[in-house]
């Protein structure tokens, strides 16, 4: 009671002139003006690279196992100019785009139907489940086995971490496709053919096309995991090799490689989602 | 009441809907049964505006969907012009409460998508929907995604690509019931507009009894436990002419006691709801 009273006493009491609420430098779900934006990415670039290369000028780790970001800079000029980089990256992207084609080519067909009729869902659904919790490395010996040490075993691997969830999520987002959207339809005189065609598909195409940016990601990951474990060519044979000679510098470009592409991949899908599908409504 | 009711006078055109002893059962998970529409009948007029007005969970819904072809009934039939329906179809379109316009499409191709599939010619499509595009006031937006439109606009779209295909009956799902106060009023008003220059025949779905009083030619008034009809009931204080705005109607000879009768009977049913609970 006394606690109440005397906040209004402060109040009236305290500048009677302007009593607007100051705005926090931390304001829920507050958009904020594009420069800040910037600045506030590049600061937190500009933190990583100073720390990395504080602590190899001051000595705090040993340069052949933390060079400094210049070195990886160079070693990464170096790699592309004089010893054929160029290669190794362009394998690696090829084996992405051609296993992760073949992917979706089965997963959003067949995830469109699952998530459509509830008999191709309770047909197919025990079996990606039950291999969606299987972890896909654990076929590497398998895949190893079956096709050798050529690009087959990789794109398999590459295939069999990514089909599944990709399938899943296709079917989650095709139920999400409104009833009443479809039985418009249906009430317009469209087929079963004609639904699928006309109104699903159309409708779950930018959800697809998310989930198909997210899982590239994935198939990233294991794209190195496949190059690592036995190849010649590719990003991930290119660090294995480095590693035999401990080049830490030619491992950390690589890396830096990864996440170059990454990125890229990342922004031409946003590209293409805002190309494909600009009629819809910004949520 | 009984007065009221024997006032109540049928329009003489043909029938074009007949529901004769229409039930709806549907399974529930451990293999129980509920019956949500028994001995369910009713008849519906060539140009006739009829409204299923009930309270919540009376079965109005299903009772639409079996005349949509989008469930069956578990016994009993429904006939458009004496043939049984067994499938949706477009002699039967459909607008939803929820917002159906297909975002990828624009307004007129949304109108058009009905006729498209159906197989018409571009052309002659073309002219349809801008003559429906046209009678819903959409002109000015005919090439926009809906994404640009309002809420009340987008269901005109939904109202003009249903009427594009010329379905012998218009089935209306509480159509305005998503809309705010002053939209769906224009809405009811826009309604009336249609049914004087299209000369259609509508079933609507509603639980608003202003809405009902406002709109039907026909008011087939439905109770719960389980859902059937309780009274067919006639708009008769309008003399057959279709009141164009809502100050009119609101004064009209016979709209109260007819506002009273409707709102003592919801009061009946929602006590027995409480009762069965």
């Amino acid at each position: 009671m006394s606690g109440s009273d005397s906040t209004i006493a402060a109040t009236s009491a305290g500048d009677t002139a302007s009593p607007r609420r100051r705005e926090r430098w931390l304001e829920f779900k507050k958009p904020i003006p594009t420069w800040e934006l910037i600045l506030l990415g590049l600061i937190v670039w500009v933190l990583f690279f100073g720390i990395w290369k504080l602590a190899t000028a001051v000595g705090w780790a040993p340069p052949f196992l933390l060079p400094a970001p210049d070195a990886v800079a160079m070693t990464l000029y170096e790699l592309f100019a004089s010893r054929g980089f160029l290669m190794d990256v362009l394998v690696s992207v090829y084996r992405i785009i051609v296993s992760f084609a073949a992917a979706c080519l089965i997963a959003v067909p067949l995830g469109i139907l699952m998530g459509s009729f509830s008999r191709i869902e309770a047909l197919f659904n025990p079996l990606v489940s039950a291999w969606r919790y299987l972890p896909a490395p654990s076929f590497i010996p398998l895949l190893l086995m079956w096709f050798g040490t050529d690009d087959t075993s990789k794109l398999a691997l590459l295939f069999i971490g990514v089909v599944w969830f990709l399938m899943t999520l296709v079917m989650d987002h095709t139920k999400a496709v409104k009833t009443e959207v479809i039985q418009t339809a249906l009430t317009l005189g469209a087929n079963r053919w004609q639904v699928l065609r006309t109104v699903i598909v159309p409708a779950v195409m930018p959800n697809v096309v998310i989930t198909m940016r997210q899982m590239l990601a994935a198939a990233w990951t294991y794209l190195v995991i496949a190059e690592i474990m036995a190849a010649t060519d590719g990003i991930g044979a290119m660090m294995m090799r480095a590693k035999r000679f401990i080049h830490a510098d030619e491992i950390m470009a690589g890396i830096v490689m990864i996440g170059v592409l990454g990125l890229l991949f990342d922004y031409l899908f946003r590209v293409l989602e805002r190309i494909l599908f600009s009629y819809q409504e910004e949520t | 009441m009984a007065a009221l009711q024997q006032a109540a006078r049928k329009s003489e055109a043909p029938l074009k809907l007949v529901a004769s002893d229409v039930r709806k059962e549907f399974s529930l998970r451990k293999g129980e049964k509920i019956t949500a529409v028994e001995k369910m009948s009713f008849e519906v007029r060539e140009n006739e505006m009829c409204v299923l007005l009930g309270p919540s969970g009376c079965g109005k819904s299903t009772v639409l969907k079996i005349v949509a072809g989008l469930e069956m009934p578990t016994s009993g039939s429904m006939r458009l012009d004496g043939r049984e329906i067994v499938a949706p179809g477009r002699e039967r379109g459909m607008v939803f409460q929820a917002y159906t316009s297909f975002p990828w499409l624009t307004v007129r191709q949304n109108v058009e998508y009905g006729l498209r599939i159906n197989g018409m010619g571009a052309k002659e499509r073309r002219e349809r929907a801008e003559y429906y595009i046209d009678l819903v006031h959409l002109s000015k937006f005919r090439d926009v995604y809906p994404k640009q439109l309002s809420g009340g606009m987008k269901q005109r779209v939904a109202i003009a690509r249903t009427l594009a295909n010329e379905p012998a009956l218009l089935l209306m799902d509480e159509p305005f019931g998503a809309l705010d106060a002053e939209t769906r009023w224009h809405m009811q008003e826009f309604m009336i507009e249609i049914l004087e220059s299209s000369k259609i025949t509508v079933l609507m779905v509603t639980h608003d009894i202003d809405e009902a009083l406002f709109l039907a030619d026909h008011i087939v008034f439905m109770s719960t436990h389980p859902g059937t009809k309780r009274e067919d009931l006639w708009t008769d204080f309008k003399n057959g002419v279709r009141i164009r705005d809502k100050e009119e109607i609101l004064g009209m000879d016979g709209y109260r006691d007819m506002e009273t009768k409707i709102l003592r009977m919801m009061r009946e049913e929602s006590l027995l709801k409480k009762q069965l609970a």
